[in-house]
């Protein structure tokens, strides 16, 4: 059996970008990055930039990995739309000042921790929401730029959510937010539909710019297999049993 | 010291017409009115998810059809509804209710009633007999899913009673040029509605029969997206309640919404099922004549957990993560079929070729008419349009051998048809008299597949 990310993925690994089709969500994998930050990671800090969920529900699929969220000092929760509106002068109509906003209260919070000299994921879910919520893929990528530079400075680790429509013509704001990355993971359903041995496959690339770095990737072709609990997710290797039998 | 046993909790706690999910004591489900469908979701509607029907047939309502008994469950068990809709009364009176006299008309049960008894090979005889499709809650004390009967329409004085007791809102749209606005002022409505029943204890269902109708005036899609993203934190921020949408017709596609445009609204959304019906392609009702439209399955309710209640426990869908005899195996194709007295979904098998309907002993004579069946409209169904090809290639391999015993010069022009067969959809069948053997497509079949 196999686990996944494995933790140089998570601790100081950039900007790691995650893109999922509706068949096959990426929910399980964002539960294991703040898994494995919290739990392996002394001195971690996690802050979840929330699109469409509440606090509820991330609470209580962690809790059925034993991961405890609602007390918990390493984990901030923020309801993005909430948050971007929060500005002093009231001014809902511009969408570079709310998303101006996100990066000041982000600022704060991880220049605090860095401060504590403690490891920093910041994880935003569901970019592709905001892209159909109306920001121009302009503005997302100038966002998302922004937000990685934040992360940089402080050696801490961006991972962004995309949904990806349709494989063959993964869009603009994919291309554009792939040149930024450092790597790029792909969750896909399996071509031949649903089962219920196998619930979808994922694949790691590293990202085109970026030289030397530390995890290996998994093409396509030994690309790690998964399937579902109510939990999180069992990972084995392609083509073989482990998860099976 | 006597043991007294210990009644477990919950069923003193659960409201009326609720029930607990069976993946995850924490979830509240109630029934959507269609056993089948409640199947398919795992069980019901989990609370404060949100449920989107697209049915993209223009020619039938499927989508108001499956709102009408979302209203109906709800107002049979005190719960309250709110209904979204410029004509919410008349939606209203519209909607169908339990008959009064509980007749069980059940599409196997009249073979099992019949007096005769057919000869079940040693072997099958154990075998339970072929099920496509979940039982009705029979007993009429279930509260949790009445058997509603489409013959039979809601009675005045129920809906009367309902609206005096505020169980009934009717929420307009209103919707005038500036659409953006109106869209926010529904919504702000919408939270009104949502904060003073949250106050009391009842659960509140919210159904939006025709989201994107003309009532709804010039709607973009981008202001779709929005509405359904806004309903949704709605809904997490009072989790008594749920809603359950239809799209219009015209906006369930992609030609209308842009690319991708299905898997936006199931990402926005918590579940989204499309009943594609077959109302504007023949063909498609010669293939699958026992029923109405194809179901496909976009998004399921998750609530609490990563993986849907559905894919553990849906009988209909038959998948299973157990190590087993049925270890990885696919998902059932699922079909719809609208009979007099209700909806029902239902796994859908394709026939053997040839079909277990018919047994033909003599070759086809009517060549000319799968001839001339030119390439039928392209399918944007992917599903149907697969299952098309495949049964036109076992069409034309058919008529093929025929052929070349009974019209050696049609040949040529089926070489140059099978090309044409392939791309289209199936040709129609061949019309001939029924030849009454053992096997008949309403009966249920005597082995288990």
């Amino acid at each position: 059996m196999q686990t996944f990310p494995p933790s140089d993925l998570v601790i100081n690994a950039g900007f790691v970008l995650i893109t999922d089709e509706l068949p096959a969500p990426a929910d399980f994998l964002l539960h294991r990055f703040l898994h494995v930050q919290i739990r392996d990671a002394k001195q971690s800090h996690c802050i979840f930039l929330s699109v469409s969920e509440d606090f509820d529900r991330v609470k209580t699929v962690a809790s059925k990995a034993t991961l405890h969220l609602v007390q918990n000092a390493k984990f901030k929760f923020v309801d993005f739309v909430k948050a971007s509106e929060a500005s002093p002068e009231k001014t809902t109509g511009d969408a570079d000042t709310r998303l101006y906003n996100i990066i000041n209260l982000l600022s704060l919070d991880i220049g605090a921790v860095k401060a504590a000299e403690e490891q920093t994921l910041v994880i935003l879910d569901d970019i592709s929401s905001l892209e159909w919520l109306g920001f121009s893929p302009l503005a997302l990528f100038r966002f998302a730029r922004a937000l990685k530079a934040l992360c940089l400075k402080s050696g801490a680790t961006l991972v962004i959510r995309l949904h990806i429509l349709d494989a063959s013509e993964p869009g603009h704001l994919f291309r554009l937010l792939l040149q930024l990355c450092s790597y790029h993971i792909e969750v896909r359903p399996l071509a031949s539909g649903r089962s219920g041995a196998v619930s979808g496959e994922l694949c790691l690339h590293s990202g085109p710019c970026e030289s030397g770095l530390k995890s290996r990737p998994l093409s396509r072709t030994s690309a790690l297999q998964y399937r579902l609990t109510d939990g999180g997710a069992m990972f084995f290797n392609k083509g073989t049993s482990e998860g099976v039998l | 010291m006597s043991f007294k046993r210990r009644i477990p909790s919950n069923h003193a706690n659960s409201p009326p017409g609720t029930r607990i999910s069976p993946s995850s004591p924490s979830t509240v489900l109630i029934s959507t009115g269609i056993p089948s469908l409640d199947d398919v979701l795992g069980g019901g509607l989990p609370l404060s998810c949100s449920s989107v029907v697209l049915a993209p047939d223009n020619h039938s309502a499927y989508g108001d059809l499956v709102q009408k008994y979302f209203v109906s469950q709800g107002i049979a068990c005190g719960q309250q509804v709110c209904i979204v809709d410029d004509d919410g009364p008349s939606f209203a009176r519209g909607c169908m209710w339990t008959s009064v006299v509980n007749n069980e008309e059940d599409d196997g049960s009249r073979f099992a009633q019949s007096g005769e008894r057919i000869k079940i090979a040693w072997r099958y005889e154990k075998m339970k007999m072929f099920q496509t499709t979940v039982a009705s809650g029979s007993s009429s004390k279930d509260d949790y899913c009445h058997s509603f009967d489409l013959s039979s329409r809601i009675p005045e004085s129920v809906i009367q009673d309902a609206s005096d007791t505020n169980r009934l809102i009717i929420l307009g749209v209103h919707v005038d040029e500036n659409v953006k606005a109106s869209i926010t002022r529904l919504l702000g409505n919408i939270q009104d509605v949502l904060s003073v029943s949250s106050s009391e204890t009842a659960l509140m269902r919210l159904c939006i029969p025709a989201l994107g109708s003309a009532q709804w005036g010039d709607i973009e899609p981008a202001d779709v997206l929005y509405f359904l993203h806004s309903l949704r934190r709605l809904l997490r921020r009072y989790p008594r309640a749920c809603a359950s949408i239809s799209l219009a017709p015209h906006i369930c596609s992609e030609a209308w919404g842009g690319r991708g445009w299905i898997h936006k609204v199931g990402w926005l959304t918590d579940a989204a099922i499309s009943m594609s019906g077959f109302g504007g392609n023949p063909s498609l009702v010669a293939l699958f004549p026992s029923h109405h439209g194809l179901v496909q399955i976009h998004k399921l309710p998750a609530p609490q957990t990563i993986l849907p209640a559905s894919d553990k426990y849906s009988t209909l869908r038959g998948l299973s993560s157990s190590a087993g005899a049925n270890a990885g195996s696919g998902e059932n194709n699922l079909a719809f079929k609208c009979t007099r007295k209700r909806l029902i979904l239902e796994t859908i098998h394709l026939d053997v070729e040839g079909g277990v309907t018919e047994r033909r002993t003599t070759p086809s004579t009517n060549n000319a008419i799968s001839l001339n069946a030119g390439p039928v409209n392209e399918m944007t169904d992917e599903h149907a349009s697969n299952k098309g090809r495949s049964h036109a290639a076992l069409e034309v391999e058919f008529e093929r051998a025929v052929a070349v015993t009974a019209d050696p010069q049609g040949s040529q022009a089926l070489a140059s048809s099978r090309s044409a067969a392939l791309d289209a959809t199936t040709t129609p069948k061949v019309k001939r008299p029924r030849k009454k053997v053992a096997f008949q497509s309403d009966r249920p079949d005597l082995y288990d597949f």
